[in-house]
């Protein structure tokens, strides 16, 4: 009788079984586990190529062992923090606009929705920091054809941010707004800080869109929300379609690999 | 052998059967809160209009749908004088799912291996394959042939795991398309808009399938394949505006070629920040009958 009632009750809170109860727990754990090593393996490769382009980069602390045990902040600015149980809002910083208690955690699909949009507000950020030191003549004269490629890249991938963003305050998530700090400071900045003409600044774009690539190819074995799991699909080769016109541009095969490689 | 037929103290089990029950519903309840999350939020998010968990669901019937009614209209059933329990073996969600996975992969190698026909077809025109042409476009072809054969290759060994038999033949749809082009592939430009519409195709049906396919295997080898079709029509996206604006010898991989690259060619390779899906071929369009 004591478990006819509890089930009964199970029935009235949620519309799930048991069983799906524990395959959906162990699925959130898996996914947290297993979504993790593949963003920090992807901007940790980025990270060794770009300190072996650089030729003394790392001095800067951008090894790939510090940045991988460093991640800690690395994944707070990714909105992957709202994986662990300690009720962190997902998506960086709270601003002093949000009403507290809003914002449910971000796990799950919402996890990677939320590692997306952090990684779409980085490449927008950097493509506007390139626009600017541009303007500003550090590259030297700067082709039209690569102009018009980083204004580009940079809305495409602002429309990809707002459409994770989208999926996480309809989910009643915190949308994540912020760049993630410790990848900037430890990876991009230090990298772009190398930039001295075009074609290096054609290279680390060429870093940063494979990354993104990578990472979504990995999320998409990993969605399990049918519409999340469309929209990453219909960005993935958009990111790919970015490195292709850049090997382009630098004058390499625009399509070396046969398949699109994940972080691994 | 029951309970009662073991020397057990039954008191005892009981006891024992209730706290285990106890540290079930414990543990349950630590972990419903974060999942009644889930489902609240899907009950929002149908409130709204959004997506919600149910969409799976419906999207596991429609393929079970689609599996019946495409069986059922090829006479299938009826040839081989099946019934109404084969109906309802076919209806099942495991029986459907690989045998809607088996077409899509299916039809995806047709895809590529007419890819592969069509490059072979570039090649052999003087104005692509031939002597004194562009060395960049020739390359790219060729390559690009040889990674479409990769591909159906892939598809094909998805297909075989899956328990079904490979796709040697072409998209009948495609061919058609292909066949009608090719006395009008007098240049580069109409040669190019050819490949595009695979290239799109491809890349646009990969994606769909993604989404619709219940393998996780079927489902990585399709999307590690998606963005490469993907790559292949920012070339081509590129190239065709190039050869628009009469600049086909812009078409090379020298780096100092970029001083002279119009500022299109930095944007046309990808015209939406999301890859669109309304060229996409039928899941089942290009299997084996």
């Amino acid at each position: 009788m004591k478990k006819k009632r509890s089930s009964a009750r199970h029935s009235e809170v949620m519309a799930i079984s048991e069983a799906e109860l524990v395959g959906l727990t162990s699925d959130l754990d898996e996914m947290h586990h297993a979504t993790l090593p593949a963003m920090h393996d992807a901007a940790g490769r980025w990270a060794d190529e770009l300190r072996t382009a650089a030729g003394g980069l790392g001095r800067v602390s951008t090894s790939r062992r510090r940045f991988l045990l460093g991640g800690g902040a690395a994944l707070g600015a990714l909105g992957l923090v709202a994986c662990t149980d300690d009720d962190v809002p997902v998506g960086g910083n709270p601003t002093p606009t949000d009403p507290p208690g809003t914002y449910r955690p971000s796990t799950g699909d919402f996890a990677v929705a939320a590692q997306a949009a952090g990684l779409e507000n980085l490449a927008v950020s950097t493509y506007q920091q390139a626009l600017d030191a541009a303007a500003a003549g550090r590259f030297g004269a700067v082709p039209p054809a690569v102009a018009t490629f980083a204004a580009t890249a940079k809305t495409q991938h602002a429309d990809h941010a707002a459409a994770w963003n989208s999926v996480l305050t309809n989910g009643s998530r915190r949308p994540v707004n912020d760049v993630d700090q410790a990848l900037k400071s430890g990876v991009v900045d230090p990298g772009f800080a190398q930039v001295t003409d075009v074609a290096g600044l054609a290279r680390f774009a060429l870093g940063l869109e494979n990354m993104a690539a990578a990472s979504y190819l990995d999320n998409i074995a990993k969605i399990e929300n049918a519409y999340a799991l469309k929209l990453a699909a219909s960005i993935q080769p958009v990111e790919m379609q970015h490195a292709a016109i850049l090997n382009f541009v630098l004058g390499q095969d625009p399509v070396p690999d046969t398949f699109a490689k994940t972080g691994s | 052998m029951s309970l009662d037929d073991q020397s057990l103290d039954t008191r005892a089990l009981q006891d024992l059967i209730e706290e285990s029950q106890d540290s079930h519903s414990d543990a349950m309840r630590a972990a419903r809160e974060p999942l009644a999350d889930l489902v609240e939020t899907g009950r929002d998010r149908r409130a709204a209009g959004g997506f919600d968990p149910e969409e799976t669901q419906r999207f596991a019937h429609e393929r079970r749908r689609l599996m019946r009614t495409s069986l059922v209209a090829g006479g299938a059933l009826a040839a081989y004088g099946f019934g109404e329990r084969l109906l309802r073996l076919l209806g099942t969600p495991a029986f459907a799912d690989q045998a809607l996975d088996v077409q899509m992969l299916q039809t995806s190698a047709s895809i590529e291996n007419l890819a592969v026909a069509t490059y072979e077809t570039a090649l052999a025109l003087p104005f692509i394959g031939g002597e004194g042409t562009n060395a960049t476009i020739k390359a790219f072809v060729t390559k690009t042939k040889d990674q479409h054969a990769e591909h159906a290759r892939a598809f094909n060994d998805a297909v075989t795991k899956l328990g079904g038999s490979a796709q040697s033949q072409a998209d009948p749809v495609l061919l058609g398309i292909v066949n009608t082009a090719k006395p009008t592939l007098t240049d580069a430009g109409k040669v190019v808009d050819l490949a595009l519409t695979l290239e799109t195709g491809a890349t646009q049906t990969y994606q769909n399938n993604v989404a619709a396919l219940s393998d996780p295997g079927a489902k990585a080898v399709t999307a590690s394949i998606m963005g490469v079709e993907a790559q292949h029509a920012a070339i081509l996206l590129a190239v065709r505006e190039l050869v628009k604006v009469n600049q086909v010898d812009l078409v090379n991989l020298d780096p100092g070629n970029v001083d002279r690259l119009p500022d299109i060619a930095g944007k046309a390779g990808f015209p939406d920040s999301f890859q669109k899906t309304d060229q996409a071929r039928p899941a089942a369009e290009g299997a084996l009958q």
